[in-house]
Order: structure tokens, then C-alpha cells, then sequence
């Protein structure tokens, strides 16, 4: 079983890669509640698809499995999993869970 | 013998004809080669890896990405070979050869770029080399869907190209005529021959032609060409 704090690091851990592109001022804090997506969100879409493919890579290296982030269900859930950390770590635990 | 040494390079359709004429090319300048195939390899070398593959379904790309990332974290070159042709008029074309057509020679490339650009992005560098075909131009009767879907793959090499622009990754088409291959002898000779002779260079490609630029399109030279389309034997 899967528990919540790996996924939250396999986030950080792309969270990071990105702020390695990002100047100083740019930086995305690394909290469950940083917004991913939406207008209190810093990121932009290329830089929201970054953090999607090193997450979805991290799962896949880090625990064997294979998660899709960018499916439909992804798309037409009530909260976004993209609202913030927190929500895409509830999100991919489900997706795990459903194996 | 050393133009590509050290480079991983995947091939789709590496099986027969022009997937198997540059899986020899790369093997021959020094890469690694994964072939990609529905089939059996044809293939044996040392450096050449088959994998067992269909490209038009999602989760079999996906596995075989996420294999191949982990035993190459990363690749050089990509190229989309894999096609299939079925040529008739479209009154008796069934639905299910002109969606295997859409299948293979649109959605596949689209999923192989797809996974080998989130590859590529990381080493900040690759190469997508999309081949395509003069029926993109010539327009022939009975090629409808095969003509559009390599329409297609044109567009989608344009976007794609500035999609992964920011990593450095290029995307080009090669527009190919008429070169021997099993995809070409399915075709009555006398039309390809008349073809032909329509072109501006009035002859076959050879192997040669079709390294050519594949190699231009692969050089590490060749950073700031990108979203481009270059056809052979004068066909625009």
C-alpha cells in the first residue's frame, strides 16, 4: 500500500526539477496547499505539463505503476486534481488503489 | 562507421523496407538500434534491440516507453516508419482498413513522439524524424485516407515541433517517392511507373536518397531545423 507522503515526494521531486528552470523570483514553494493550476497558480501550461510527466515518470520508476494524470476522468473531476498538491496526491492514491 | 555512435535510436516498422533499410543505416554508423515491430525481428546485430510492439495502442507504447527508459533513460533519435497502406477507391474502401490507416500512420506517430519527447526532454535534445509520402502531394486516386493521414502527420510534425521546441527536441517529415518495398509491390506497377515519370527527377528513390536526409534531418548540426517538410525527387 501506497501511503501519501511517497506521492507527495514524487511531486516535490518534480516541483524541484521545475524550480531548477525557474529564476529566483519564480519559485514554486514545495507545501501540500501550493496551487498547480488556476488563476492563484504561478505556473504556466508548459510548465503544469512539465511537473505532469515527471510525476507520472517518478510513479512509474519509483513504484512500478503505470498512472495517467491527463485522462478524461482526470479532466472531468469536480475538484481538479491540479488545484494543489495535496489534491493530485489524493488523486494518484486512487488511481494506484484502482490498480 | 561512426556518425552516430553512442546514439540510441528508435525505429518503428523496423522490420521491412524503408524501417529496415535505416535500422541497417544506424546499426551500420555506429547506434543502437530499437526496432520496433508488430512482427518478428529480421534484424540481428549486436547493437539491435526488437521490441514487440503495435504503436497504435496507447498502453503498449506506454509500456514499451517506460522499458526502454529504464534500461536508456533516454533516446536520440526517433523515427516514425511504421504505415500501412491499403489502396482502393473510397466507394469500396471498408471502415475498418481506413481506420487501421488512421491508427497506424497518425496516432501512432503521434504516441511514439509523444513518449520519446518526455525522453528526450530531460536530456534537453532529440531528433523526431516523421516519414511520409508523395501521395501527400500527388494525391493519387485510391490512396484518399492514406494521402490524408500523411497529410496529417505533417501537421502534427509542425506542432509537435513547436511544442518541444523549449527542450531542444526538432521534428521533420521525409515525403518519400516511390522506393522497392513490400508497401510499394502491393501497388499496380504500371501506376507507379506512370508516376514516376510525372516527377520532376523521373526515377525510384534509391537507399541512398533516403539516408540522405534522414541523415541531415538526425545531425546533431542540424538544431535549427525544425516543422520541416522536405519531399524527394522534386515532388512539392
Amino acid at each position: 500500500m501506497v501511503i501519501k507522503t511517497t506521492v507527495i515526494d514524487i511531486i516535490y521531486r518534480a516541483l524541484q526539477a521545475l524550480n531548477g528552470e525557474l529564476p529566483a523570483d519564480k519559485q514554486v514553494p514545495l507545501d501540500t496547499q501550493t496551487r498547480l493550476f488556476g488563476p492563484e497558480s504561478t505556473l504556466d501550461s508548459l510548465s503544469l505539463v512539465s511537473v505532469i510527466v515527471d510525476v507520472e515518470t517518478g510513479i512509474a520508476d519509483d513504484l512500478g505503476k503505470t498512472v495517467s494524470l491527463t485522462d478524461d476522468e482526470a479532466m472531468t473531476q469536480q475538484v481538479s486534481p491540479f488545484s494543489s498538491v495535496d489534491t493530485l496526491a489524493d488523486y494518484i492514491l486512487k488511481q494506484l488503489a484502482r490498480g | 562507421m561512426s556518425k552516430y555512435l553512442s546514439k540510441i535510436v528508435l525505429v518503428t516498422g523496423a522490420s521491412r523496407g524503408v524501417g529496415d533499410l535505416l535500422t541497417r543505416h544506424f546499426l551500420d554508423e555506429g547506434a543502437t538500434v530499437i526496432g520496433v515491430a508488430r512482427g518478428d525481428p529480421t534484424c540481428s546485430h549486436e547493437r539491435y534491440r526488437h521490441q514487440r510492439a503495435d504503436i497504435s495502442d496507447p498502453q503498449e507504447v506506454q509500456v514499451l516507453f517506460a522499458a526502454l527508459r529504464r534500461e536508456f533513460m533516454s533516446i536520440d533519435i526517433a523515427v516514425n516508419n511504421a504505415a500501412v497502406l491499403t489502396s482502393q477507391y473510397a466507394l469500396i474502401m471498408p471502415a475498418s482498413a481506413a481506420q487501421a490507416m488512421v491508427n497506424v500512420n497518425l496516432l501512432g506517430p503521434f504516441l511514439v513522439a509523444r513518449e520519446a519527447a518526455k525522453l528526450m526532454r530531460k536530456a534537453k535534445s532529440g531528433r523526431i524524424i516523421n516519414i511520409s509520402s508523395m501521395a501527400v502531394s500527388l494525391e493519387p486516386e485510391g490512396d484518399s485516407v492514406y494521402a490524408a493521414c500523411k497529410a496529417g502527420l505533417t501537421t502534427l510534425s509542425n506542432v509537435l515541433a513547436k511544442e518541444f521546441a523549449s527542450f531542444n527536441v526538432t521534428s521533420n517529415t521525409l515525403g518519400i517517392t516511390a522506393y522497392e518495398t513490400e508497401m510499394l509491390r502491393q501497388l499496380p506497377r504500371e501506376k507507379i511507373d506512370a508516376v514516376i515519370a510525372g516527377l520532376p527527377l523521373a526515377r525510384y528513390a534509391t537507399a541512398d536518397d533516403i539516408l540522405n536526409v534522414v541523415d541531415f534531418f538526425a545531425s546533431d548540426r542540424s538544431g535549427y531545423i525544425t516543422a520541416q517538410t522536405l519531399y524527394l525527387g522534386g515532388v512539392h
